[in-house]
């Protein structure tokens, strides 16, 4: 009889690690492929990632939310008062899961629609935030970037947690579950439209990195002095790129907002949204996508069978595993940057079409290595001198 | 009771540590070409080290300044050893250094965490959220770190002013700053002067940290959530200039609190959850007013004054 339950158990466990790796997948590749998009390819080193899953998260409780209530309103239903701060966060649980849950679950067509206006709200305020945030640091060097960067996230989490209007402040607040007509597993779906999402969002980076935008970026990253002087807006660019960027990385925050069907500032810490991305960049190797969706998965894996396990880990060490992650977090990320600079899989050339570059290494190295030396041999005086010294 | 308000006594201690911990970045900075984010953690090492030496051992805490410089030297040397060296070697550029210096913090911090957990299960004590406020002694009704922090921070200061200025060793600093390549040309052993800055920036970014407990609730955690102050403190300053950050870091330490205090009393209570945004505040406005800070400003006014001069 135990054996029974405990095989019904072991085989719930292993579905939901494979959930849960996918998901988390999902939801971390769209982050660390915005991030190789500005670090790997045009050379901006993003630190402040964080802030546009945040923004995310913010507009799916701050407006979808709002427009969540006001439609089932209008379709007739009373909720509690939600005007003030006060009943905003207090009777918050009561007009989502009473009040607009059964609605969506009887109109699945508004469930989608929610979905969908706050990925394209997300998508416009994230690019609206990273515009925001290069303001002060965009024109300067990449150092004093990170140093803006990497304050925002604190920022934004602070304004989170003292305006209640945003995401109920430090208690949180519930938001309606779009996948209320789904019959099966929330986690199942969400993984599915976060595989997917993430998927269009490499095909978008992918087609920009082939396109002759891609290789102006690569050209950004090399030397910023050449490129600005054969008449390109540098500043420009790299503000598009953070901008662009952004916007994908907002759609993040957006998903795992709705998987949870809660949003608390506290779930947006900069410590999980920025460096665990890093970590997978630099792993899988800046500057291309098959290392980055390797390394995302390397590193997924890792953490979700640690969180699995963690029972075993409790008993082992005296302390909290999230200790032991970040210890873990910061070993790798030095050995990588030590051992492998250039990630596991390293960065390929950029794929032009009609250029076929073996054909111009071999053309290059007829010309320079095979001739070009033994002509100069013979007619050089400098060498001719040089030989005379040797034997004198 | 005394003279001067105890919320000044409060940003003047705060400011010390603050000024002290800009040095360190400014230094780190100068002659590494890097902004140390592990700087702040730094002072973690330091709020532990106070820690095991009054509650532990229960030996008086200002023994624990000496002990924290020389250990926060010797773990920013080894940090200098066994990465920023091995990456500056592989040709790393600022931006890899800057996410090591990161990846440091990070490790660091979570280190700190695991022995604060393990002096708690060791001697079954608290060992977060602590202040050592009752085992510091009194002066005239002053807490004694008042006045300690200010001599410390003149001290260091004088100290930094006559390394840097009248010994060779100084001189050399200020050379691989300006230029290591020059610098090793005229026969200045680089490594060993940045094995000695490196030293030097741990050492007092420890002690600042051992500062802190004297005064301030400490956590683990509360050396790498200062990273903000310092670094605004040492933008503020021009981030290539030691006395620039002097000035911006007191600067900044003291506003932090002091206008913190001033909206809450005039304005809402509210405010003062705000108050690590007004570092930040400094921050954006100096790099959009001028990116240089107080040294890029004291540079235009020399070169107005030199115009006037010649016309």
């Amino acid at each position: 009889m135990l054996d029974i339950i405990w095989s019904v158990v072991a085989q719930e466990t292993q579905t939901r690690l494979i959930i849960d790796v996918a998901l988390w997948f999902g939801l971390l590749v769209i982050v660390a492929m915005g991030l190789n998009f500005q670090y790997g390819n045009a050379g901006v080193p993003n630190f402040g990632c964080a802030v546009q899953v945040i923004v995310g998260g913010f507009t799916v409780s701050a407006i979808t939310t709002r427009l969540a209530f006001f439609i089932v309103q209008q379709a007739g239903v009373v909720l509690k008062p939600y005007d003030s701060d006060y009943d905003w966060v207090y009777n918050n649980f009561w007009n989502v899961n009473v009040g607009s849950n059964p609605v969506i679950k009887a109109n699945p067509l508004l469930g989608i629609s929610l979905l969908l206006f706050s990925l394209a709200v997300a998508l416009v305020l994230g690019a609206v935030m990273g515009w925001l945030i290069s303001v002060p640091a965009i024109r300067l060097k990449s150092t004093y970037l990170m140093i803006t960067l990497i304050t925002m996230a604190d920022a934004s989490q602070i304004f989170g947690k003292n305006i209640p209007s945003i995401a109920g402040g430090t208690l949180g607040m519930f938001i309606p579950n779009v996948f209320e007509w789904y019959p099966g597993d929330r986690g199942v779906i969400t993984a599915v439209i976060t595989l997917a999402i993430g998927l269009i969002s490499f095909l978008i980076f992918r087609t920009m990195l082939n396109s002759p935008y891609g290789r102006l970026m690569r050209a950004i990253r090399e030397n910023e002095i050449t490129v600005s002087s054969v008449g390109k807006n540098v500043v420009g660019i790299r503000r598009n790129i953070l901008m662009f960027a952004s916007g994908i990385t907002a759609l993040s925050g957006v998903l795992i907002a709705f998987y949870y069907s809660y949003v608390n500032q506290d779930l947006y810490q900069r410590a999980f949204w920025t460096y665990w991305p890093w970590l997978m960049l630099m792993v899988g190797g800046p500057g291309n996508n098959a290392g980055t969706f390797l390394g995302s998965a390397l590193v997924i894996f890792m953490r979700r069978v640690i969180i699995q396990y963690k029972w075993y880990f409790d008993q082992v060490f005296f302390f909290p595993v999230a200790y032991f992650e970040d210890i873990l977090l910061g070993t790798l990320l030095i050995l990588t940057l030590i051992f492998r600079p250039n990630g596991l899989i390293p960065e390929k050339l950029l794929y032009i079409p009609g250029v076929n570059y073996a054909k111009l290494v071999r053309e290059e190295v007829k010309v320079d290595w095979r001739r070009a030396p033994k002509a100069r041999g013979k007619e050089s005086k400098f060498q001719f001198r040089r030989k005379k010294e040797e034997t004198a | 009771m005394s003279i001067i308000p105890t919320i000044w006594m409060s940003a003047i201690v705060y400011a010390s540590e603050i000024t002290i911990l800009s040095i360190g970045f400014t230094l780190t900075y100068l002659t590494a070409k890097i902004p140390n984010f592990a700087h702040g953690t730094y002072a973690g090492i330091g709020i532990y080290i106070a820690f095991t030496i009054n509650k532990i051992y229960k030996i008086n805490p200002y023994v624990s300044f000496p002990i924290s410089f020389i250990l926060g030297g010797l773990a920013s040397v080894l940090i200098y050893f066994l990465v920023i060296n091995v990456l500056t070697k592989l040709g790393g550029g600022s931006v890899v250094l800057t996410i090591a210096t990161l990846a440091i913090q990070i490790f660091m911090t979570a280190a700190i965490y695991i022995y604060a957990y393990y002096l708690n299960r060791l001697f079954s004590t608290y060992t977060m959220g602590f202040m050592l406020k009752e085992a510091d002694f009194q002066i005239g009704g002053y807490q004694g770190i008042f006045p300690v922090a200010l001599l410390i921070v003149i001290v260091t200061v004088v100290v930094l002013h006559l390394l840097l200025t009248k010994t060779n060793t100084g001189i050399a600093m200020r050379a691989t700053a300006e230029d290591p390549e020059l610098s090793q040309v005229i026969g200045v052993n680089t490594n060993s002067i940045q094995v000695f800055s490196w030293f030097l920036t741990g050492g007092l970014a420890c002690l600042a940290g051992a500062m802190i407990p004297m005064w301030f609730m400490s956590f683990p955690s509360s050396g790498a959530a200062i990273i903000t102050s310092i670094m605004a403190g040492s933008l503020l300053g021009g981030l290539d200039n030691i006395y620039g950050a002097i000035v911006g870091g007191f600067g900044v330490g003291l506003s932090e609190i002091l206008i913190t205090t001033f909206l809450t009393e005039n304005i809402s209570v509210k405010i003062g959850e705000y108050r690590p945004l007004i570092p930040m505040m400094f921050l954006i406005a100096v790099l959009l007013l001028e990116p240089r800070g107080l040294n890029g400003v004291w540079e235009r006014i020399k070169v107005k004054r030199q115009k006037r001069r010649g016309s």
